[in-house]
């Protein structure tokens, strides 16, 4: 006999993009910052960038509940780290323990899509992508959540990065300025916001330099 | 490897009968919107068993604490078996008598983890729930589903408020809106529920939380309007027909 | 059984059995996830869409036309397969136009009306057209709702599609009996701007349509509420495309002769 009732899914979809592009000193993480379900919009303003470490900025799309247990379990990680090591994680270590936490849920999984953005001890940009159980990469620039399909190619032809399997191995940070960097990112989400339709109301842009942490917004299409 | 007990049952031909697989006896919408001094919120008094519209007067926003309040749709029994831990939280807190005192943040933060918790132990709290509260000048007003999916804004509804009352919230709210303006903004969208969601009633209650502390009104019922001369006579100009 | 044309359900069961094995996906379908309304004013009937078409979370067509033309003096918006709302409003608009030519008379709403849930009613669903049809006759200003199913209803104000909580939110708040053209067309703007803004279904511009005694009135992009919040200062080059570096055509040598006529091919 078929079942009654749907059986309780533990999963939601609350959509979202997100993108992160490595320079040669600054990095820039943005997001949407619509939050939906179904066809609903729940808030038109949800910030998806959370601030892992002084240098290190996550932002990330898919099911909110477990983004949202994912940053806390990674503060309070990082909290330890602190207080064992005395300094904040560099980026790189940020990395790997975000596959590692990712990875440990390996059968439930964390229905995140992350992009990791922040500065390497040289100060130079570094961006990590991941997948929902913790595969990961350490790219010049990178794209997730629901509009990826749509602006990951348009960054590949813009940004086309070198082969990873080039020996010497190239860098992988992009050639722009941080002003162009910031301008592409608008571009791509504008036209994202365009055609995917969770994808909108508002983008949040994160740039991390020399100089700090600097956030700016813009508006995107509200339908 | 071998399953202990809780393990065993928890994914085991027993589970079925542990977990709440589906709901029973149901609440409908709750809709809240922030105003010029606190919080207000709106919810009917009805619940459902399946398609029957079974209780009429049962309360789904309580105050908990001095800052907050909560307003509940979904499983009945649930919630209430969340204000009573709620309450226990509350007490014990009180007892530390150190002065402090859980606001609205803390206690959405907390039904956060609590929803979150019991769905991924597939034994969801078949709720959403709506917090609201007011703690040093501050106005607060979150949401929390049974997924544990969270957040907060200037206002919220639950289950068919989400299609039906956001609309009118979105384009009728604005920052300092009046406690009568409120309330007259939470009554347009509880008529639209009430003609709209089959398992509302009309007999609602609404629930004020200030710096002051909380009151709930008495239940009472909104004005109607059924007269559309299509609906008297809706065949008229083909007789007979559909 | 004789066949007298229409569609060919054999291979649904097969098709059925495939999807549920996981061993093909279903195709997608350019779904146009909806909001469209229509209401009774003073002196006739309003209808208005929005004007996103979508394919899953795509959208695939962001200025597309829900209004469809059923008769001079009837129109009919279409939510669900953008595919079965058309093709069903375009042969009942086609027998209307015939029935028109034979009698010599106006169409009839409910004529509409009739042809439209008989052919749904037919297809017991597959045919995914939900309708709000709206027209003026000699009976006077007429507004149905048609589900995919063949039901129909009668209102005086009525909302389809994935938007049509949202529509029908402004509608039950601000719908009253005896509104003028001007309040009519703002109210449904108000109520397609609802489907637009809240429901990720429906997007982009506004299109409305009035028909009163004896005139049409068509209001394509009445409202255009999204426009583009960005464009880049600069613009953007793209790399150059693949160049050709030899053109050199090399004719066909003739390995057969071919030989004209021969047997007839079998029938």
């Amino acid at each position: 006999m078929k079942k009654e009732h749907a059986s309780f899914n533990p999963y939601d979809n609350n959509g979202g993009t997100c993108v992160a592009i490595a320079g040669a000193d600054y990095c820039v993480i943005a997001a949407d910052t619509r939050m939906s379900s179904g066809y609903n919009i729940l808030t038109r303003d949800y910030s998806k960038v959370c601030k892992l470490a002084d240098k290190c900025l996550l932002a990330s799309s898919g099911f909110q509940a477990d983004v949202k247990a994912l940053q806390k379990v990674l503060g309070a990680r990082h909290l330890i780290y602190q207080h064992q090591h005395n300094k904040q994680m560099s980026c790189p270590a940020m990395a790997q323990l975000l596959s590692n936490t990712l990875y440990y849920k390996r059968f439930f999984p964390y229905y995140a899509f992350n992009v990791l953005g922040g500065l390497d001890d040289e100060g130079k940009g570094v961006v990590y992508t991941y997948d929902a159980v913790g595969s990961y990469e350490k790219v010049g620039y990178s794209s997730q959540g629901s509009g990826s399909t749509l602006i990951m190619p348009f960054l590949d032809n813009q940004l086309k990065s070198p082969s990873p399997l080039l020996l010497p191995p190239q860098d992988a940070v992009t050639p722009l300025s941080e002003a162009e960097a910031v301008d592409l990112v608008k571009t791509t989400f504008v036209s994202a916001a365009e055609r995917d339709i969770y994808t909108g109301d508002k983008l949040e842009i994160v740039i991390l330099n020399a100089d700090g942490i600097r956030r700016e917004y813009m508006d995107l299409r509200k339908d | 490897m071998e399953l202990n007990h809780e393990q065993q049952t928890q994914f085991g031909p027993q589970a079925d009968s542990q977990r709440t697989l589906y709901p029973y006896v149901t609440g409908t919408s709750v809709v809240a919107l922030k105003y010029k001094d606190g919080i207000l919120m709106a919810a009917d008094m009805g619940a459902s068993y399946g398609s029957t519209l079974r209780y009429k007067s049962v309360e789904r926003m309580k105050a908990v604490g001095k800052h907050s309040l909560l307003g509940a749709s979904g499983e009945i029994s649930d919630f209430q078996e969340l204000l009573r831990s709620l309450d226990e939280l509350i007490l014990y807190d009180n007892m530390w008598d150190d002065g402090n005192s859980l606001g609205p943040k803390e206690l959405h933060n907390y039904l956060t983890r609590v929803m979150y918790n019991r769905r991924n132990k597939f034994d969801p709290f078949w709720n959403s729930l709506v917090l609201g509260g007011v703690k040093n000048g501050e106005k607060y007003l979150g949401m929390v589903t049974m997924l544990g999916v969270n957040f907060e804004d200037n206002h919220v509804a639950t289950g068919f408020g989400n299609h039906l009352a956001r609309p009118i919230l979105r384009d009728g709210w604005h920052e300092d809106l009046s406690y009568e303006d409120g309330v007259k903004l939470l009554e347009k969208c509880m008529r639209v529920l009430l003609y709209r969601d089959r398992s509302a009633v009309n007999k609602l209650q609404i629930a004020k939380i200030t710096e002051e502390g909380v009151t709930v009104s008495q239940p009472y019922s909104l004005k109607t309007f059924w007269g559309f001369s299509a609906f008297q006579n809706p065949t008229v100009g083909a007789e007979g027909s559909w | 059984m004789e066949n007298s044309g229409g569609f060919s359900f054999d291979l649904c069961k097969r098709n059925g059995w495939l999807v549920e094995k996981g061993i093909v996906k279903p195709p997608s379908f350019t779904k146009t996830g909806t909001t469209i309304v229509g209401l009774v004013f003073q002196d006739g009937v309003i209808l208005g869409a929005d004007t996103r078409a979508t394919a899953g979370s795509i959208v695939c067509d962001k200025n597309c036309e829900k209004i469809h033309y059923m008769a001079p003096n009837i129109y009919c918006c279409g939510a669900g397969t953008a595919a079965d709302t058309e093709a069903v409003t375009d042969m009942v608009s086609s027998q209307l136009q015939l029935h028109r030519y034979h009698t010599g008379r106006e169409s009839r709403v409910i004529t509409a009306l009739t042809l439209l849930k008989k052919h749904l009613f037919g297809y017991q669903g597959y045919v995914s057209a939900a309708l709000v049809l709206g027209g003026v006759d000699c009976t006077g200003p007429h507004l149905h709702t048609i589900y995919p199913h063949g039901s129909t209803d009668t209102l005086p104000f009525a909302t389809m599609g994935s938007g049509s909580l949202a529509a029908m939110s402004v509608f039950e708040s601000k719908y009253k009996e005896g509104l003028t053209r001007d309040e009519g067309i703002k109210i449904v703007t108000e109520a397609i701007c609802a489907g637009i803004f809240n429901d990720l279904g429906s997007g982009s511009n506004v299109d409305v349509c009035v028909l009163t005694k004896g005139h049409k009135e068509y209001l394509r992009n009445n409202l255009m509420p999204n426009p583009r919040t960005y464009v880049s200062a600069k613009g953007y080059s793209f790399s150059k495309k693949t160049e050709v570096l030899m053109t050199k055509v090399t004719p066909l040598k003739e390995r057969v002769e071919v030989i004209e006529a021969g047997d007839a091919m079998e029938e």
